[in-house]
């Protein structure tokens, strides 16, 4: 790796940076997105950039719909084989619990199907009243609000300072470039100029 | 950049149809019987880093809204769950709006000529009220509290796949289900508030607020565009002729 290299890596990490932020400001109104990090290391090969998952608590808005489930600490929703935090959820005409795209909310026996009424309590346990139809498996520590969903955590603030960050560290190596290309020109050029 | 300048658009048209949504909450917020809409939203990826965000839907949110007396002679409104059945010209909708006026012919109708169900006042009536029960009981010379039709509600499986007609109208789909007609007052059931009006469930201050956060997302995501363009001319400038 010489300097021009490492630059070039410094201007791919800028790039990576950016796109991080930018992905996480056009995720500031979406329930349940957790903001990435950008995990910027040192490495033989130059700096490389990663989107690391962060784990911080979203504010919780309640909404007045009964299946809007909000997460209380860690955890997420099995909609068919993903996992989501997101939990705008509501009961279709024959009783499933679906997402906006139509995906069911599975429980602990397979997807959910619930009574008009039933209540989904903190613990997870979905009753119709006395009765426990089904259990939304939750990992110890961790609570659910019905009624309620956890907002993103993006940070415009932050991330704004983020994508102004990217920016200058993308023109200072390009500056760098320009002033090896400089060097180097030179040596090519005029240093060895046969008159 | 290219990807960062999609995902900082994508962010923008996001924040678009959230103030759009809240613009129409905002402009409706004195409808009575109104409620409010949602947007959702989700992230999209491919790989380890996004590609922005996507809307997913736009649903109604039927939280009850405040019920308050109001002058109207047939002002009715639901405590509770349900809609009330109005038809006109052979159609058929429901409406949480209860704003009713009695017409030459006696049925009871909306501003938009919608009639309420099942329900016609005869011409010699002097007084009529809706019961709790949705029984409707008029006084005439000759006789007093003659119940003359009972207005029944409608709920359905999924109510937010209702369709929207229009502000406070609704029209059922194959997602939402048949309407299921049912008595109010029952015990835990809703049921009829005579002479009262249900005001929107749009929370003015809270729709200022979503309006500030999602212009302040917006110039934020606008920001990010420029960036994306910015490096992208920095990039270009890497030659220098």
């Amino acid at each position: 790796m010489d300097g021009m290299d490492w630059t070039a890596s410094a201007m791919r990490a800028a790039r990576a940076q950016l796109d991080i932020a930018t992905h996480n400001l056009a995720n500031a109104s979406t329930d349940g997105y957790r903001k990435s990090a950008a995990a910027v290391a040192l490495t033989e090969r130059g700096l490389t950039v990663a989107a690391r998952a962060t784990h911080e608590q979203g504010a919780v808005r309640t909404t007045g719909r009964a299946f809007d489930l909000a997460l209380l600490g860690e955890g997420a929703f099995h909609v068919g084989e993903l996992t989501t935090r997101s939990g705008a959820f509501t009961r279709d005409r024959d009783g499933w619990i679906v997402d906006d795209r139509g995906r069911r909310l599975h429980g602990e026996h397979g997807a959910l199907r619930v009574p008009e009424h039933a209540r989904i309590d903190a613990d997870g346990m979905i009753r119709d009243g006395g009765r426990v139809v089904d259990r939304i498996p939750l990992p110890p520590g961790t609570h659910l609000l019905a009624g309620a969903l956890e907002t993103s955590t993006v940070n415009p603030i932050g991330e704004t300072l983020a994508i102004l960050t990217a920016q200058r560290a993308f023109e200072t190596a390009q500056k760098t470039l320009l002033a090896i290309d400089a060097t180097r020109d030179k040596a090519a050029n005029d240093v060895v100029r046969v008159r | 950049m290219n990807r960062a300048m999609y995902a900082a658009a994508s962010g923008m048209a996001a924040q678009q149809t959230q103030l759009e949504i809240v613009a129409d909450n905002l402009a409706n917020a004195d409808v009575a019987g109104f409620k409010s809409a949602a947007a959702t939203f989700a992230d999209v990826r491919a790989g380890s880093i996004g590609l922005g965000t996507t809307g997913v839907g736009k649903h109604a949110v039927f939280a009850q809204g405040k019920l308050v007396r109001s002058g109207g002679a047939f002002d009715v409104a639901i405590d509770g769950p349900g809609f009330f059945v109005v038809e006109r010209r052979g159609a058929r909708a429901y409406t949480r709006n209860g704003e009713f006026a009695r017409d030459a012919d006696g049925k009871l109708r909306n501003s938009a000529g919608w009639a309420l169900s099942g329900v016609r006042i005869p011409a010699d009536a002097l007084a009529a009220r809706v019961e709790r029960d949705g029984r409707v009981v008029i006084d005439t010379p000759a006789v007093k509290n003659r119940a003359i039709a009972h207005l029944k509600l409608a709920s359905f499986a999924s109510p937010e796949a209702l369709r929207p007609l229009g502000a406070t109208l609704f029209a059922a789909t194959d997602a939402s289900g048949r309407a299921h007609l049912f008595a109010p007052g029952g015990r835990d059931g809703p049921a009829i508030a005579f002479g009262m009006l249900e005001r929107s469930n749009v929370s003015v201050i809270e729709a200022m607020m979503q309006i500030l956060g999602a212009q302040r997302a917006y110039e934020a995501n606008a920001k990010g565009v420029q960036a994306a363009d910015e490096m992208l001319r920095i990039a270009n400038n890497l030659h220098r002729g």
